[in-house]
């Protein structure tokens, strides 16, 4: 009975502390490679593209130590979607793709229904490509903590600034907003509790679908919703008492620095990456 | 830390403030206040919620500016907004909620918060963050997130974040009222510290033993300064303060009533060390009070009766073989078979008899919440462990968990987050007509619950619930679950956080609804005195553990092992063992102040 652990679901954007390569990287590192490697896996529709894709970015996943199983738990409430699109994509997506240098073939014709190679072909790649973006954003958000990320967007920004891009700002916002998601997590858990200790029937209509009618959500939102902005009045007299008065003129505590592994794969990431979209047309299948 | 200014270093003058000046009605928070703190000092602020202390707090750092009036922080005047980031330097403020000031989501980076918007550069900032976070003890933390932390950890971050700032005064706005008994010690000896190293240190609190520790303390009374003096003189003045119904220091009733009794017997103490100096040598004095000449045990206030385990409720007990709630071999862990996996619990079992009153105690994360939540089905067991709730057994996954949940109301520690209907009536109605219940039925029921928490009915039943007070709140959450009319009543923490009037108020509504209608009690609290005073046998966890357990006499003769799982004993409880070990001959463990005055009063006359 884990009807009540809200966490569970989620394992995409959870840190995992660890100490691997990948762990050690600079925020910017990971942000840059992440980029590139998702146009890689974006623009390629071969076969023998998303196969290495899907072989090197599990490597990398072995290589930050995060366990399959985590990521692959993660997946399992959005199966059912996936296998729906994946049928449809095949019935009805004959005429809408021909694999780069081949002629259609019909493998199937019955009514609306229209089963080509290359449908096949999307449906395959649609699959790897979904899997090649999993272990990209479980590598990203595993591996890094979300202040790492939000002061690597911070810096990345930072250039944008002379244009008027408040990147200070965005990053605090960001930064604040992180802070509130476990606090509201937990508080979402404990309004749920509170209404299944007065005879709501939330765990007995199976997992998460506790949201079923607008009624309920009303009765959860308004005490959630109270709740944040207290928290946000308190938020605001504490940075007040802080001095803080925006951006102008502060100091920054956090130093990132590139190190030579962060060289290394920011430069590998960028020649696989440019690699990949040059030859996207020239794999055998 | 030190400052070179002479006089005082916060003046306010005719201070008074409202809250919608212009508006039809306005609420008078502050109503010409005259203060001086002067450098070093360390002075507390109590009073009722809603006698203008957290307002007054807030004019300290410009925060809130005068309505009439005027505040001065080193000299400069607090209405001038040119002064504002000056004085917001000078005077670090620490909130009451842990979790509502930390900015950052990495605990250095938090306290580096504060010098960053001041831009001091970045060798300096590091100096500082190191210096602050080892000042608070928490450097070993300094890598890990907020949320992770214990509230008492929190609150020590909280403060590093002030002092990288380096003020020159600290204000503590109630920031020790959400803590644990350890995590509040920790708080405080930081302050302690950092106000023997110079520091001026401002603090709010309703904890009145907190009180007597300072310099000088301030009684606020709807926004007027009402007593102003040291702990120890005003504290002996303990009629005037009852009459304001805020209570003193254990210690300082004991004292108070020893006095009535023995008029040798010094008035004004304040620690467990001088009450037992003080019985020492009252003890030892040639010519003893006799007995005859001395007037009863005075009670100037409605202090309920001690709570001895009353020979109607242990053969209640007996009555029924089966406990009514039987917990064996239980075990937890949150997130389980996830990278995340937190253990809780490890092999708890704990019986609750019908009619029975327990307590269960111990440190932050000890495991009290994840164990009473077992209790209701909102956890479910898993192998070996068992809960038997009279008569089901929650392991079995085909329970009617409903069933079980209106036998056993659960109450959680803030009342905000379990009301979420918008009537107050409605509210405590929500679990009725989740079962179906008739209106008129419906309606009586609520009359009945309301009256019984202390809410009138017809005034209160349509009032937003978002508008009550915070011991309002409470009550209408109690009432919510009373409502069930449920068997066993759990109350996570219920009593936290609260001003002393309304602290009292909900504790004497519990005792009758124990004593009168024979509901069964299981009480979650980091209050000694509390659970002293309410409950008939107590459960100490530890690490997810039971450690100790037993009738609540005995488990409070054993203070070396409650200190080792971070727990107390009530003061009165701790005086007695000061005395024994100092060779007195003091008879039983006394857990009530009425209790613990005919301890020592035996003493003194064998």
């Amino acid at each position: 009975m884990e009807d009540f652990e809200l966490l569970r679901y989620v394992t995409v954007g959870q840190y995992l502390p660890g100490d691997s390569v990948v762990h050690r990287l600079d925020p910017r590192t990971k942000l840059s490679v992440f980029l590139f490697l998702t146009l890689a896996a974006t623009f390629s529709l071969s076969y023998a593209a998303n196969a290495i894709l899907v072989l090197l970015t599990l490597g990398l996943v072995l290589l930050a130590g995060i366990p399959l199983r985590y990521i692959l738990s993660g997946l399992r409430p959005a199966v059912p979607f996936i296998v729906v699109l994946a049928v449809l994509q095949l019935l009805f997506y004959g005429d809408a793709y021909t694999p780069y240098g081949t002629e259609t073939q019909d493998l199937l014709r019955w009514g609306w229904i229209h089963v080509t190679n290359g449908s096949v072909q999307l449906v395959v790649v649609s699959m790897l490509r979904f899997v090649v973006l999993l272990f990209l954003t479980s590598l990203l958000t595993n591996t890094t903590t979300l202040t790492g990320l939000t002061h690597g967007v911070e810096a990345m920004l930072r250039p944008f600034g002379r244009l008027g891009l408040p990147a200070h700002e965005l990053s605090l916002v960001a930064t604040v907003a992180l802070r509130f998601v476990p606090l509201l997590a937990e508080q979402l858990e404990i309004i749920l509790k509170a209404q299944a200790s007065r005879g709501a029937s939330i765990a007995h209509q199976g997992k998460l679908r506790f949201v079923t009618t607008a009624r309920q959500v009303a009765v959860l939102i308004v005490p959630l919703f109270v709740d944040a902005f207290r928290r946000a009045e308190d938020l605001i007299l504490a940075m007040q008492a802080r001095c803080y008065v925006g951006g102008q003129g502060r100091s920054s505590y956090v130093r990132l620095h590139f190190a030579r592994a962060d060289y290394v794969a920011y430069a590998s990431g960028l020649l696989f990456a440019a690699a990949m979209l040059a030859l996207r047309n020239r794999f055998p299948i | 830390m030190p400052i070179a200014i002479s006089g005082p270093i916060i003046t306010t003058r005719g201070l008074s403030f409202s809250y919608n000046p212009h508006s039809q009605h306005p609420i008078h928070a502050l109503r010409g206040i005259d203060l001086d703190v002067h450098p070093g000092e360390y002075l507390l602020v109590i009073g009722h919620n809603g006698s203008g202390k957290s307002t007054l707090a807030k004019h300290f750092n410009a925060l809130l500016r005068p309505t009439g009036g005027e505040v001065r922080i080193k000299g400069l005047d607090t209405r001038d907004p040119a002064n504002t980031l000056s004085v917001r330097r000078a005077v670090g403020m620490v909130f009451q909620v842990p979790d509502n000031q930390i900015v950052a989501t990495v605990v250095e980076e938090d306290v580096a918060f504060g010098p960053e918007n001041l831009g001091v550069p970045s060798g300096e900032l590091r100096e500082r963050v190191d210096w602050a976070l080892d000042l608070v003890g928490m450097a070993e933390h300094r890598h890990r997130q907020p949320h992770c932390l214990s509230a008492g950890q929190k609150q020590r971050v909280a403060i590093a974040g002030m002092m990288a700032m380096k003020p020159d005064v600290l204000v503590l706005d109630e920031a020790t009222a959400m803590l644990d008994p350890e995590g509040r010690r920790d708080v405080l000896e930081v302050v302690r510290k950092l106000n023997g190293e110079g520091l001026t240190v401002v603090a709010i609190t309703h904890f009145m033993d907190e009180a007597a520790e300072g310099d000088r303390v301030v009684v606020l009374k709807e926004g007027r300064i009402a007593m102003g003096d040291s702990p120890r003189e005003l504290f002996a003045r303990v009629d005037e303060l009852c009459a304001l119904q805020l209570g003193v220091p254990q210690i300082t009733e004991l004292a108070y009533f020893l006095n009535q009794r023995d008029p040798t017997f010094p008035p004004d103490l304040l620690t467990v060390g001088e009450l037992a100096d003080a019985v020492e040598r009252v003890a030892n004095a040639p010519n003893n009070a006799d007995d005859s000449s001395l007037p009863p045990l005075a009670r100037t206030r409605a202090v309920p009766a001690p709570m001895v385990p009353s020979e109607q409720t242990l053969a209640i007990a007996k009555e029924d073989d089966q406990p009514l709630v039987q917990v064996r071999d239980l075990h937890h862990t949150y997130l389980r078979g996830t990278p995340l996996e937190a253990p809780a619990l490890h092999g708890v079992s704990l019986e609750v008899n019908k009619g029975e009153a327990v307590g269960l105690i111990g440190r932050a994360g000890s495991g009290k919440s994840t164990l009473a939540q077992h209790l209701n089905g909102l956890l479910r067991p898993r192998e070996p462990g068992r809960v038997r709730v009279g008569g089901h057994d929650l392991s079995d996954p085909g329970v009617d968990v409903r069933r079980i949940r209106q036998r056993v109301g659960l109450v959680f520690q803030y009342p905000e987050q379990q009301l979420f209907e918008r009537l107050v009536g409605d509210d405590i109605a929500f679990g009725l007509k989740k079962l179906g219940m008739a209106r008129l039925e419906r309606v009586e029921r609520v009359r009945w619950a309301m009256e019984a928490v202390g809410l009138d009915f017809e005034a209160f039943k349509d009032r937003y619930t978002f508008s009550l007070s915070g011991g309002e709140m409470r009550k209408a959450a109690l009432a919510g679950v009373l409502a069930l009319r449920p068997e066993v009543l759990i109350l996570d923490e219920s009593t936290s956080g609260l001003d002393p009037r309304s602290r009292r108020e909900l504790l004497d509504r519990l005792l009758a609804l124990h004593r009168e209608e024979g509901l069964t009690l299981v009480f979650v609290s980091p209050s000694m005195e509390d659970v002293a005073e309410l409950v008939d046998r107590v459960y100490v966890l530890d690490e997810g553990r039971v450690a100790l357990s037993g009738p609540v006499r005995e488990v409070f003769a054993r203070p070396e092992a409650l200190r080792r799982y971070g727990l107390g004993v009530p003061q009165v409880t701790g005086v007695i063992h000061e005395l024994r070990r100092r060779g007195l001959a003091v008879e039983g463990v006394p857990l009530t102040v009425a209790e613990g005055v005919e301890a020592i009063w035996k003493t003194l006359n064998s």
